[in-house]
């Protein structure tokens, strides 16, 4: 019972930071964009530090609401490191763009810490609420562009099928609750482990909605829809924070949920159904995503179907239901954060206008016109496609051996085909970029502070890959 | 007991027929008024439950607040001519319709697999509904979600002064 | 840390340099000296671990350096571990030597390239790859290298990639590098499948506990053995260049030409052979895959053989000269015959490398021209380039005491012994096309008149910095066979088999499944021999009356000069006998059925289709990406249905 300080302070700090002093500025310093960016990357900093200083503090707080440390304090950091590195690459951009307004940054911090939530549930109302937290930070800022239809229609769309979604969520929530009588996970758990639930089939049914608004914020098939459009409406470097640090969320709250709700080998006679639904909707996600990405010739929409497939990917690890395959997803997500985030900045600092550079066509001959950003995109793309050394790599291999191990050797042939698939775009655009001669004269470019969001995600692209046991090592603190 | 059946059964009815006259009217106004009810209904059933202060912070909100709301911008945007919102793909209606169908029947199944009979009210839910005792765990075990929902709020409110606001640099 | 160590990361450090300041080095020798260099101190190395492994009892030659822990969770653990062994070290020092050799030489090559240090960069990654690849302790440190090399040789091949690149289907040197990728990608699937069956079943990747436990786990001839070799061996075929995955291998020569004599003869494509030796507990195992392996090897051999008559590219004739050459190595492998195997990689190492850098040589001096048509004479104007070409040739060939005749002879005699003399026929043929197509290549290149234009053309003799490695591979080329000679001479001779008496402790193992054939054949293998010997030099006699004086083309050219024209007229009349009674039958088998039915139908087809099935599938799903929200809620609405009946419904 009670509140532990010392444990609760990422989350303290974000909030009071955000409600409590962020607005305050705002309010009465006006148009001074400089400050409130300084002061939300410091804020993310900070939160991001405490998240680190707090990861070996596991346990309780605010009467079993929300756990302490561990896995949630490894996505707190992951969380602020991509709230930081999108910032970073934002503000050239907006700038660029001419519509770089404050409240951009305060609408970033305010997905973060909703995001934070949904890491560090341990209720379904709090669950809940950290869903819509994010999710409405997120509609406001697809639609960031004003002036852009595309970005409004981003925007409506995403925000009508994400209520559709959320319906869903809550309905799902409100089955178990009356099945189990209770909203905190180590009650459910034990309901759901014994069987002793009265009404065994509209538990089934409860699980069975909240796993679908948690496959919809993930972009699961048939739930993905939105994304490739979402995706390519926002502003990029939007996008980039969406499908990244959104995608991450949304597992990071579907790993403890689903540990609760599905135990493998355990309880409830619903699992193995829903295992084996969850492993069909990963084949499928992963195939559409990859082979819808083959016909694009959109980079921005390529990159969006491809977030898609690596939805797929990361699913096969819930699947699987066992230790290995959730620490194979936290590494995946890791891995995936930096090298999709690293892809959607380059594609946003060769953009212009909203809408235009944004072709396979345009990015011939790049290697000639921006040798490093040519780099870096096709090492970006050689991760993504599963390529050793890069981070993408491993992450792949750590959820393929997740999902033999719990006798899913048919799922992880077809992600292996599927993997095969996505060497065509991946590669596709690398010998766009290094094999073609440019077309045109190149535009200058000047990515600002994005370098920086570039330099550390390339880094991690190859750390991760090079020397993964850094972050494993990191799991045995999970509990 | 008989008369929460009853009462229940009623305002269920009502819940339902008002959220169908929502969705088919053609006049906006009239849907918007169908909403309304539909509100009341709720609270109704909230009542049955035994659950007075949601019901009145139905009332309250819902058909309150939001609903003049919905019907000034109704009234504003001057939607006088519906026809063009109709939509076309009829194809796309026989699905939505059949969709929804296969939906119920799925619920009717569900529920039908628990035949639980009638059973009755725990003398709890006498005391669990109040204002008292919804402040009391709103501001002690459920303090955490009550403020994280102010963010929420927070969050809500700078959104929609960005996507309305009529001036953008 | 063990010396060992530093064998690949030379290599790792001329290619960060190079590929990070080549543009600021700009000088061509510098770049030049680093990338040479890097090679040159990991074959230092190399040889250094040879002598002190010379010092050693056989069985101790083998050391384990682990270098760093790649993976680790729970039950599963990879090292960077590297296996310096007999096997890895021979083919260590192929690598480091004739990569040096190569280096060397494309100094002269590339002199002037506007891209000169990425050429260099790419090579070095290129070694860095194939070395991690054959001293890798493990499964997956080897597909890394695997894939590296596949990206090494993509990089390369579309070197140019802009020049135009004749070939099927292909227009540009970037399509050509292209298939190679895809075409190596079906063979990896199948690798890579192999691997998850390996360590579901072992619960480990590394090679030698897999050897130890294979045989307690899996009884030998069991499906599963065959099932997990037969999937290993399908990624050979297509790193190594059999049928079915071999059509890309003479698109590979659309790169510059020391990369084909490196990578796409000297050592990746060797990389198969390498896989079956390194598992050859496990291939032995498993009769029936090494049924298969014997039966592909020598239907390329065969195929490749007979299809290298027709072509005029001096480069391609060279590379289904090598898919040929590979498929007596895999025969060699699938009857048992490891060491022999072995030996062949080592000389076709030499006499290939050697064979495409003088073509390298020749097209150089030719400005660019490699049509063998267009030329002959070459003789007086690269003396030394001829020289060397021509050792290269008689080696190939398999005249006796020249390297590729011991290696040759030793695969045809394994066939006879444990195989059938059905496949000592088979291979003989396939070695009397070689002898035959590699002469009529010297012989129209070299010899003859010259048919080229004087007014455009004028050949010389290439720089020291490439014809220095030529020598150095034609002595290797010629006398590199007396490492492996075979006992009947040696008995003769008292030459002992050195390289059998070096790879033994490595092939003990697998040996000990496979049937042994004991007895005295003296005779019979004297007699073979000697066949074998008639056969080569039949072929090449054969070659040399057909095209000392011309070809078809150079009676063209005569055509338009009357006097010589008439004068030859006859000569070509006895070509047309030829022709029609005895090559004709098999240039039309080859060149209408092999080349254009089987080649370009029936295998571009099977890798074309699959890329359309996926594309007619990108089509259909673009359809329900339709943008109406109204349809993605109605798809939602569908999958939460079906959802919601399988999970509560569902049994």
């Amino acid at each position: 019972m009670g509140i532990d300080l010392f444990g609760s302070l990422p989350l303290v700090v974000i909030w009071l930071a955000l409600g409590g002093v962020g607005i305050v500025i705002q309010a009465f310093v006006r148009d001074n964009t400089r400050l409130v960016f300084g002061y939300y990357i410091s804020t993310l900093i900070a939160t991001g530090v405490l998240a680190a200083l707090t990861f070996g503090h596991t346990g309780l707080t605010f009467d079993g609401m929300v756990t302490m440390g561990g896995s949630g304090a490894f996505f707190d950091i992951l969380f602020c490191v991509t709230g930081i590195l999108t910032m970073l690459a934002a503000r050239p951009y907006l700038q660029r763009e001419d519509s770089e307004i404050d409240e951009f940054y305060t609408l970033l911090v305010s997905a973060v810490s909703g995001m934070m939530l949904m890491a560090h549930a341990n209720n379904l109302v709090v669950l809940f609420v950290g869903v819509e937290l994010m999710s409405i930070s997120f509609y406001v800022m697809a639609g960031f562009f004003r002036k852009s239809i595309r970005s409004i229609e981003a925007a409506l769309k995403y925000f009508l099928l994400g209520a559709f979604a959320t319906g869903f969520l809550v309905y799902g929530m409100a089955l178990v609750y009356g099945s189990t009588n209770a909203l905190d996970y180590a009650t459910i758990t034990s309901v759901v482990r014994a069987g002793t639930t009265p009404f065994p089939m509209l538990l089934a049914a409860g699980v069975t909605l909240m796993a679908v608004g948690l496959c919809f914020k993930i972009a699961a098939f048939p739930f993905h829809q939105w994304a490739p459009d979402v995706y390519q409406g926002s502003p990029t470097v939007v996008s980039a924070f969406m499908s990244t640090a959104g995608k991450a969320a949304a597992f990071s709250a579907f790993i403890p949920a689903f540990t609760m709700l599905m135990p493998v080998g355990a309880g409830a006679s619903y699992v193995m159904n829903m295992q084996l639904a969850l492993a069909v909707i990963a084949a499928v996600t992963m195939l559409v995503g990859n082979i819808s990405a083959v016909a694009q010739s959109n980079v921005k929409r390529m990159l969006a179907f491809s977030s898609v497939a690596h939805a797929g990917y990361l699913l096969m690890g819930i699947v699987s239901g066992t230790a290995a395959g959730h620490q194979a997803i936290v590494f995946y997500l890791t891995a995936y954060t930096f090298m999709q985030l690293g892809a959607f900045v380059i594609v946003s600092i060769l953009e212009r206008e909203n809408d235009g550079h944004l072709e396979f066509s345009d990015y011939a001959g790049l290697s000639k016109t921006h040798p490093v950003l040519a780099f870096l995109m096709a090492m970006f793309m050689f991760s993504l496609a599963g390529i050793p050394p890069f981070a993408g790599f491993f992450g792949k291999y750590m959820l393929f051996i997740a999902a033999i191990d719990s006798g899913f050797t048919w799922l992880t042939i077809i992600a292996v085909v599927s993997s095969v698939i996505s060497v065509y775009f991946y590669l596709g655009l690398v010998v766009k970029m290094y094999f073609s001669d440019p077309v045109g004269e190149g535009h200058a470019t000047n990515p600002g502070t994005a370098a920086l969001t570039l330099g550390v995600a390339a880094a991690f692209t190859v750390l991760l890959g090079v020397l993964p046991s850094v972050l494993q090592s990191m799991f045995t603190a999970f509990h | 007991m008989d008369m929460h059946v009853l009462l229940f059964a009623l305002f269920a009815v009502g819940a339902v027929a008002s959220a169908v006259l929502t969705v088919t009217r053609r006049n906006p106004v009239a849907s918007a008024m169908s909403l309304v009810a539909h509100f009341f209904m709720l609270s109704g059933l909230y009542l049955t439950l035994e659950a007075q202060f949601v019901a009145a912070v139905q009332v309250l909100v819902y058909a309150g607040a939001i609903m003049v709301l919905v019907v000034f911008v109704v009234m504003l945007l001057n939607l006088g001519n519906e026809h063009r919102l109709q939509e076309r793909s009829s194809l796309r209606s026989v699905m939505g319709t059949l969709i929804a169908a296969l939906f119920a029947v799925q619920v009717i199944i569900t529920l039908l697999a628990h035949p639980t009979g009638m059973n009755a009210m725990s003398p709890q839910a006498l005391t669990i509904g109040t204002t008292e005792s919804i402040g009391q765990t709103l501001f002690t075990t459920y303090l955490f979600p009550f403020e994280a929902v102010s963010l929420l709020l927070l969050a809500a409110l700078i959104g929609s002064v960005i996507l309305a606001k009529r001036h953008v640099k | 840390m063990n010396s060992a160590a530093l064998i690949p990361l030379f290599p790792l450090l001329g290619f960060l340099v190079i590929g990070l300041f080549g543009k600021q080095l700009k000088s061509e020798r510098l770049i030049g000296i680093i990338g040479s260099g890097a090679i040159l101190a990991s074959f230092a190395i190399a040889v250094s671990i040879f002598f002190s492994f010379l010092g050693m009892p056989g069985e101790e030659r083998s050391m384990h350096v682990p270098v760093y822990t790649w993976i680790s969770t729970g039950a599963f653990t990879v090292n960077i571990a590297y296996q310096v062994d007999q096997l890895s070290l021979l083919f260590t020092l192929i690598i480091t030597g004739i990569g040096f050799l190569i280096h060397v030489y494309s100094i002269g090559y590339m002199h002037g390239d506007k891209s000169f240090s990425r050429f260099f960069a790419y090579l070095n990654l290129f070694v860095f790859m194939m070395l991690n690849l054959v001293l890798a302790d493990n499964f997956l440190l080897t597909f890394l290298g695997w894939e590296g090399v596949g990206l090494a040789s993509y990089l390369l091949i579309g070197f140019w990639y802009e020049r135009k690149f004749e070939g099927t289907g292909i227009v540009y040197t970037g399509d050509a590098a292209k298939k190679a990728f895809i075409v190596n990608r079906i063979g990896d699937f199948g690798v890579l499948i192999a691997m998850f069956i390996l360590f579901n079943t072992f619960g480990t990747l590394s090679y030698s506990e897999i050897a130890a436990q294979a045989p307690t786990v899996w009884a030998p001839g069991t499906a599963m053995v065959s099932v997990v070799t037969l999937l290993l061996f399908l990624g050979c075929t297509g790193k190594s260049a059999q049928i079915p995955l071999g059509i890309w291998l003479p698109d590979a020569m659309a790169g510059p030409t020391p990369v084909s004599a490196l990578i796409h003869a000297a050592t990746m494509v060797t990389s198969g052979i390498f896989l079956i030796a390194r598992n050859n507990v496990l291939f032995a195992m498993s009769p029936s895959t090494m049924a298969v392996v014997t039966g592909i090897g020598i239907t390329t051999a065969l195929i490749a053989g007979t299809i290298g008559i027709v072509q005029n590219d001096i480069k391609k004739v060279l590379a289904y000269s090598t898919v040929s050459q590979l498929g007596f190595m895999f025969t060699a492998l699938g009857v048992g015959a490891f060491t022999a195997g072995v030996f062949h990689v080592m000389t076709h190492a030499f006499f290939k490398a050697l064979l495409f850098l003088g073509s390298g040589s020749v097209i150089h001096g030719m400005h660019e021209q490699q049509d063998i048509q267009k030329m002959g004479g070459l003789k007086k104007y690269m003396p030394t380039t001829y020289k060397t070409f021509l050792i290269g040739t008689l080696a190939i060939s398999g005249i006796p005491f020249f390297s590729g005749f011991f290696s040759k002879d030793e695969i045809l005699w394994m066939g006879f012994l444990n195989g059938s003399p059905i496949l000592w026929g088979v291979g003989a043929v396939a070695a009397f096309t070689t002898a035959f197509y590699m002469w009529r290549l010297t012989s129209l290149t070299f010899l003859g008149e010259e048919r080229f234009d004087h007014h455009h053309v004028h050949p010389h003799e290439s720089p020291a910095t490439m014809t220095i490695p030529l020598i150095v591979l034609a002595v290797l080329s010629a006398f590199g066979g007396f490492l492996g000679v075979p006992h009947v001479i040696g008995h003769a001779l008292h030459i002992p088999n050195l390289l059998e008496g070096w790879l033994d402790p490595i092939f003990e193992r697998g040996m000990s499944f496979l049937p042994k054939h004991v007895g005295d054949h003296a005779m019979l293998e004297w007699g073979l021999m000697g066949a074998s010997t008639v056969i080569a030099i039949a072929g090449i006699m054969l070659a040399k009356s057909i095209y000392s004086k011309g070809t078809e083309r150079a009676e063209g050219i005569a055509a338009r000069m009357k006097g010589i024209y008439t004068l030859l007229w006859n000569k070509y009349y006895v070509d047309e006998v030829y022709n029609f009674a005895v090559i004709g039958p098999i240039l039309a088998v080859s060149r209408d059925f092999l080349w254009k039915i089987f080649d370009v139908k029936i295998i571009d087809g099977i890798v074309n289709g699959s890329a359309s099935t996926v594309g007619a599938g990108a089509a259909a799903l673009r359809k329900i990406q339709s943008g109406v929200a109204q349809n993605y809620a109605l798809l939602m609405m569908v999958g939460i249905i079906a959802f919601l009946a399988w999970v509560t419904l569902g049994r």
